[in-house]
């Protein structure tokens, strides 16, 4: 009895975090610093920030078969290398597919990297404030629920996160494209700022430089941190720490405070709820390296163990009170699955330029705001709209295969750049569908003798259709720009392959039609909040990360104000 | 890293690494005439795992005309040989391995029939026509396709096999320390993006 009473309170918190990536990351650093002793569990290794970026500094040529994954290795990751972009490089940031199965219905494309720090080391680092456009869209058309929050809720959220990670870009005053606090833009290339000229011209469009989360001047509380050096090598780690990632900012502040307990190789199995207390009070964790089930409790809980690993453990989180799954007493548990549909548009040939080039591998391009159904554009033949994001360049050595040369004739030819192209892809809103949902299966286990997900989702009609003209729209502003040989592309993706995953826990204002509320908790267990990419209520257009570091920090400022008010 | 064998071997070493690489009794009189720099074939450094010692000397000279040894080293220098015959081994899918080497023997084939004898029989003159004949032809028939780079070694198309060397030829030579920094140029920390820049200031063309 003693022993158990002393375990429990060595296994005591605060706060407990569940993930480290970009949102757990930022609840791990707000809670800490607000005083809160948190335990910070993550399912997979430690990874400590440029110790254990082991390929961040190597050249082309210390790779084996030109940074490309053998066989033998796509063996292990045949969901991962759909990317088309994995290889020796970051394939340890990437998850045995084998070890990690989920099932699935329809094809879907789970792309993932469990250690610390999860995908905040990998990720795109470009950054979009949602606007009233989108948090107003479902309400305005009648589709899923309302979002409980307008753009005045989370703009300062949105603020407080712009500022502390640093995001480089330029002021435009678009309202549905809203100003953060920005770091100084990169710089466009010349055939770039033609595009934008003349899509501004013709058009009336806005093309901005991609708003991303590197610094480009030094951030004064971030000393450690230094300014981006064109390697575009990001998603190695970075040595200067100049992109945004846990690892380099939020969990070191953490750890700073003296508050954190981080605890790699624990895979949350689920959360604790007393019946007696009627509350949630801990979770439960299986040791990935002893294969142990150990306890630990605390007053609140974050999860944000990315949308479908957060959505996994309130579904496994039964009880009396939750027969089918903690906080699912809407039904919408594990429902309206979203992600962005992309690899659609156009590119084309560039006449002229030859004097110009450009030195650095920028790791960003442009950004065309959503132009459709926005203002005086109503389209008839569906809802919401899309952003592109692009860039212009000299064509390289590979572009030396269809040249009609070989021999001395060719070599000599490709120390000159190749010719300027341009290209652009689009990044478009997916509606959510009750029926694109994800369930347990508990007849197939996986290594720990956890059930597994079946992922059962698709795009839809509007998707399709908004996709047309996504192709389109691109061919028409390149063709307008005057540009040469304008392609149209469609290389299609299966629903996930955008990252972007979100929803199947939604926020919204009523209990009957949704998972959270308006803070994040969820509504029928209140000391537990989802602040990752389930919480999504829409998709908007944007990457989304930002979203949700906004919604976090907004949460745990929430959290520790009813705590404090002995509310939770 | 692949050019590391050859620094570590001294001139002999590697010559009678060729021999045996090559299947040839070079002895006495003929080893001196190669010591000598009178070379017929193109010299190997590597011991084949994928290819048979007669493909990969076919393949090493075919990767030498696409990229030879100017005032600046080529391909065999870089070891794209070798790196060809690790991507076919590990990289490539079953299928696509076996396409290759079928298309590997076809290509010998055709120089047999053409020239009568194996392509690495032929005189300089006679190889180089018979593989810009085969080159020509594969980019003329393919005309448009691909316009956007041919960047998927390894992959499932069907690119005709002289493209798809080359390509091979071409990656493995810019991805090597001598393409990427003695042909190209190579700056892993270029510091701030600028974007408009008189090419002259820059010079060659970036590796990456």
């Amino acid at each position: 009895m003693n022993l158990n009473l002393d375990a429990e309170k060595q296994n005591s918190f605060d706060a407990i975090v569940v993930g480290t990536g970009i949102s757990g990351g930022w609840a791990a650093k707000e809670l800490t610093e607000k005083g809160l002793k948190t335990l910070v569990l993550e399912r997979g290794r430690d990874v400590r920030h440029i110790v254990d970026y082991p390929t961040m500094t190597k050249e082309p040529w210390e790779f084996p078969n030109a940074g490309r994954l053998t066989q033998e290795e796509v063996k292990y990751m045949p969901v991962q290398s759909r990317t088309g972009w994995i290889g020796q490089a970051t394939k340890h940031w990437w998850v045995n597919d084998i070890e990690n199965p989920y099932n699935e219905i329809k094809p879907f494309d789970w792309i993932r990297g469990y250690h610390v720090g999860g995908r905040s080391i990998m990720w795109g680092k470009q950054t979009y404030r949602l606007s009233d456009l989108d948090f107003e869209a479902n309400a305005r058309e009648g589709i899923g629920a309302d979002w409980p929050i307008r753009y005045k809720d989370i703009a300062p959220w949105y603020d407080h996160v712009e500022s502390y990670i640093g995001v480089s870009g330029r002021e435009e005053g678009l309202s549905h494209l809203p100003d953060g606090k920005f770091l100084p833009p990169m710089e466009l290339n010349c055939v770039e700022e033609v595009f934008r000229d003349k899509v501004a011209e013709k058009f009336g469009r806005k093309i901005t430089i991609g708003r991303v989360a590197h610094l480009t001047a030094a951030l004064p509380h971030a000393s450690s941190r230094g300014i981006c050096q064109s390697r575009n090598l990001c998603d190695r780690g970075c040595p200067y720490g100049a992109y945004f990632s846990s690892n380099a900012s939020t969990l070191p502040a953490a750890q700073k405070t003296g508050n954190m307990t981080l605890r790699p190789n624990s895979i949350v199995h689920s959360i604790i709820y007393d019946e007696k207390k009627g509350k949630a009070v801990g979770v439960k964790v299986l040791d990935a390296e002893t294969k142990d089930e150990i306890d630990f409790f605390a007053r609140i809980i974050f999860l944000n163990a990315s949308t479908l690993g957060s959505t996994f453990i309130l579904l496994n989180s039964t009880s009396g009170r939750f027969p089918n799954g903690m906080g699912n007493g809407s039904g919408q548990l594990g429902r309206n699955l979203m992600d962005h549909q992309y690899r659609v548009g156009a590119e084309a040939d560039v006449d002229g330029f030859e004097d110009s080039y450009y030195v650095g591998r920028r790791p960003n391009g442009i950004y065309i705001a959503r132009f459709r159904n926005l203002g005086n554009d109503k389209r008839a033949d569906y809802l919401r709209g899309f952003g592109y994001q692009g860039s212009a360049s000299r064509e390289g050595w590979i572009s030396g295969v269809k040249e009609m040369m070989f021999g001395a004739d060719l070599k000599n030819a490709l120390t000159t750049p190749g010719a300027w192209t341009i290209g652009i892809t689009g990044f478009g809103e997916c509606l959510p569908y009750a029926d694109n949902r994800v369930t347990l299966n508990k007849e197939k286990k996986d290594i720990f003798g956890l059930p597994t997900l079946n992922i059962d989702a698709e795009w839809k009609e509007n998707e399709k259709i908004m996709r047309k003209d996504m192709k389109e729209s691109a061919a028409e502003m390149l063709e307008a720009s005057g540009f040469k040989n304008v392609r149209m592309y469609d290389n299609q993706n299966n629903i996930g392959l955008g990252i972007h995953e979100m929803g199947t826990a939604r926020m919204g204002n009523d209990p009957k039609t949704s998972v959270l509320n308006r803070w994040n908790q969820v509504h029928e267990a209140p000391n537990v909040f989802v602040t990752d990419g389930a919480a999504m209520t829409s998709s908007a257009c944007q990457n989304p990360s930002l979203t949700y570091m906004a919604l976090t920090a907004r949460a745990a400022d929430h959290a520790f104000n009813e705590l404090k008010k002995m509310n939770l | 890293m692949r050019t590391n064998n050859l620094k570590m071997m001294n001139r002999r070493e590697v010559i009678e690494r060729t021999a045996m690489i090559l299947g040839y009794a070079i002895t006495g009189p003929a080893l001196a005439g190669v010591l000598n720099g009178c070379k017929a074939t193109p010299e190997q450094t590597f011991v084949p795992e994928f290819f048979s010692r007669d493909e990969a000397s076919l393949i090493a000279a075919l990767t030498e005309i696409i990229i030879p040894r100017t005032d600046t080293p080529g391909a065999i220098d870089a070891g794209v040989p070798m790196f060809i015959d690790r991507m076919l081994k590990e990289v490539y899918p079953k299928e696509s391995q076996e396409a290759f080497l079928k298309n590997l023997a076809a290509f010998d084939a055709g120089a047999h029939k053409a020239h009568g004898s194996s392509f690495l029989d032929c005189g300089h003159q006679k190889k180089i026509e018979y593989f810009k004949k085969h080159h020509d032809d594969a980019l003329q028939d393919n005309a448009g396709a691909g316009s956007s780079g041919w960047w998927n070694a390894g992959g499932k198309d069907n690119k005709p096999f002289i493209l798809e060397l080359k390509e091979l030829t071409l990656l493995g030579f810019f991805t090597s320390k001598p393409g990427a920094t003695q042909v190209l140029q190579h700056n892993q920390v270029p510091g701030p993006y600028k974007g408009c820049v008189p090419l002259k200031e820059v010079g060659k063309a970036w590796a990456t």
